[in-house]
């Protein structure tokens, strides 16, 4: 399905990140993993460039980075500021700056934006308020640049995996947001998740931005 | 006193002018002692409306983006009635409504976004705990239509206010069992930052009536502040974590 392409993955060393870029490779995608912490725009920006420079123009950027501390469960009333800056204004960042590199890197062919939000931006999440408040306003971010980049041909969406996909490791997953009875099953990042990411970044998607796809196995169903 | 917030103690970030103003004129209105929350003198004009109208307030100089600011805030609204009942965090940036590439959102506009946005509601919600658990109080803060469906002009400005979202939604589930509410509005007002904005861009007004059901922006004070009196009321306990929209039918709920 992606034969020829070349999609950037970030955070693609570990967790739902190496699960995206090896289901990618399963749609034979070519895959440049961009690794970093996203926190500066002009290190993101040469990261992003440098990945172009080793596997060629970018067709899609796949921003599935998250920072695990962003999964520390704790109440907001004793969360510390430095904290709060780390798990939601940091994560924000990072996807800002990831948004603003690939789209410079597709604003002259045209491409596919992905950002991996989980559902609890849909749902809320008591403990994980900073990293809901970041992942939220990372689909708020992802609307508005599918809006302005349209008419560069470039579309931005979200998939939506549970939350416990996010974490390097599933069981180090936020304490009790344990896997429920699902309609279909848990999902897994390689299996499920990847293929929805594919979908979005092959021909057959060029008309889907803006949106935000859970991949859940049926726990939330948006209205 | 019988107004339906009579006996509530009231804190409104951002009310020196605008929409924060029009909720800080009707909350006083229906009979709340209001706290106008500004880091300027625009404040005491506030307040120089709610008394002069019979009602009762009083202005704290207040930068949202500063922790301490805030707690002070908090400290002398409790400070007049023993008690806090009601925070709506209104404030936002004042360059809220600048027209920007997504490309050119630098450090400097982002944090100027994030800081009133983010860490400000952050502090807001920290200061106000005890206090509103005491009361099983209410936390309002102001989304967007733009923080819902995104903004190819204000993308900056829809990512804090959809990042606003995220949060009511998540500490409406942690504060539930302190029967404290958390809900956002999202407010189509007629106010300065959107005059601003028809400045910038002239087309802006008959764009945005067209896209508007109702074919206006709504006015603060009678349009769109009646919603806010509502969910700070006695009847909206029971509601939580939920965006009410108050603009003119731009957004149906999906």
């Amino acid at each position: 399905m992606l034969t020829g392409r070349v999609v950037l993955v970030t955070g693609g060393e570990v967790g739902i990140g190496r699960a995206i870029a090896l289901g990618l490779e399963d749609a034979h995608a070519t895959v440049a993993v961009v690794d970093g912490d996203f926190a500066s725009r002009d290190e993101t920006a040469a990261a992003f460039a440098r990945a172009r420079e080793s596997v060629g123009p970018v067709d899609a950027v796949v921003h599935a980075f998250v920072d695990p501390a962003a999964l520390t469960s704790e109440p907001l009333a004793e969360t510390a500021a430095a904290d709060w800056e780390r798990r939601c204004e940091a994560v924000l960042r990072a996807a800002l700056h990831c948004c603003q590199a690939g789209g410079r890197e597709m604003a002259a062919r045209g491409g596919r934006l992905v950002l991996v939000t989980p559902t609890i931006a849909l749902t809320g999440a008591a403990g994980l308020v900073p990293y809901a408040t970041a992942v939220e306003g990372m689909r708020a971010l992802a609307k508005s640049a599918a809006r302005q980049w349209g008419p560069r041909r470039i579309t931005v969406n979200c998939v939506a995996p549970p939350v416990e996909l996010m974490a390097p490791d599933h069981a180090s997953g936020p304490a009790g947001l344990a896997l429920t009875d699902r309609p279909l099953g848990d999902p897994d990042a390689r299996v499920d998740v990847a293929p929805v990411v594919a979908l979005l970044a092959a021909d057959a998607g060029h008309l889907v931005t803006g949106a935000t796809i859970p991949v859940d196995g049926g726990i939330v169903m948006a209205p | 006193m019988t107004g339906p917030l009579a006996g509530r103690t009231i804190l409104v970030t951002g009310a020196g002018r605008g929409l924060g103003r029009g909720v800080a004129l009707a909350c006083a209105a229906a009979d709340a002692d209001v706290v106008v929350a500004s880091p300027r003198e625009n404040g005491a004009e506030t307040v120089a409306a709610i008394e002069a109208r019979g009602g009762s307030g009083a202005w704290t100089r207040c930068d949202a983006t500063d922790p301490a600011d805030v707690e002070a805030a908090v400290a002398a609204a409790v400070e007049r009635n023993g008690a806090l009942d009601v925070v709506i965090h209104n404030a936002t940036s004042r360059r809220s409504s600048e027209p920007v590439q997504l490309e050119d959102v630098d450090d400097a506009l982002w944090h100027e976004h994030a800081s009133v946005s983010l860490d400000g509601t952050f502090y807001c919600a920290q200061a106000a705990l005890p206090y509103l658990r005491a009361r099983r109080g209410r936390l309002i803060l102001m989304t967007s239509p733009a923080g819902i469906e995104g903004s190819a002009m204000l993308p900056g400005y829809a990512t804090v206010k959809g990042a606003i979202r995220g949060f009511a939604k998540s500490l409406a589930r942690e504060w539930a069992p302190f029967g404290v509410t958390v809900n956002a509005i999202s407010p189509l007002a007629e106010t300065p930052a959107m005059t601003s904005a028809y400045e910038k861009d002239p087309t802006l007004e008959e764009r945005l009536a067209r896209v508007v059901p109702m074919g206006h922006l709504g006015d603060p004070e009678t349009e769109i502040a009646p919603a806010v009196v509502f969910l700070a009321g006695e009847g909206a306990g029971y509601i939580t974590g939920q965006t009410l929209a108050v603009d003119g039918g731009r957004f149906m709920t999906l």
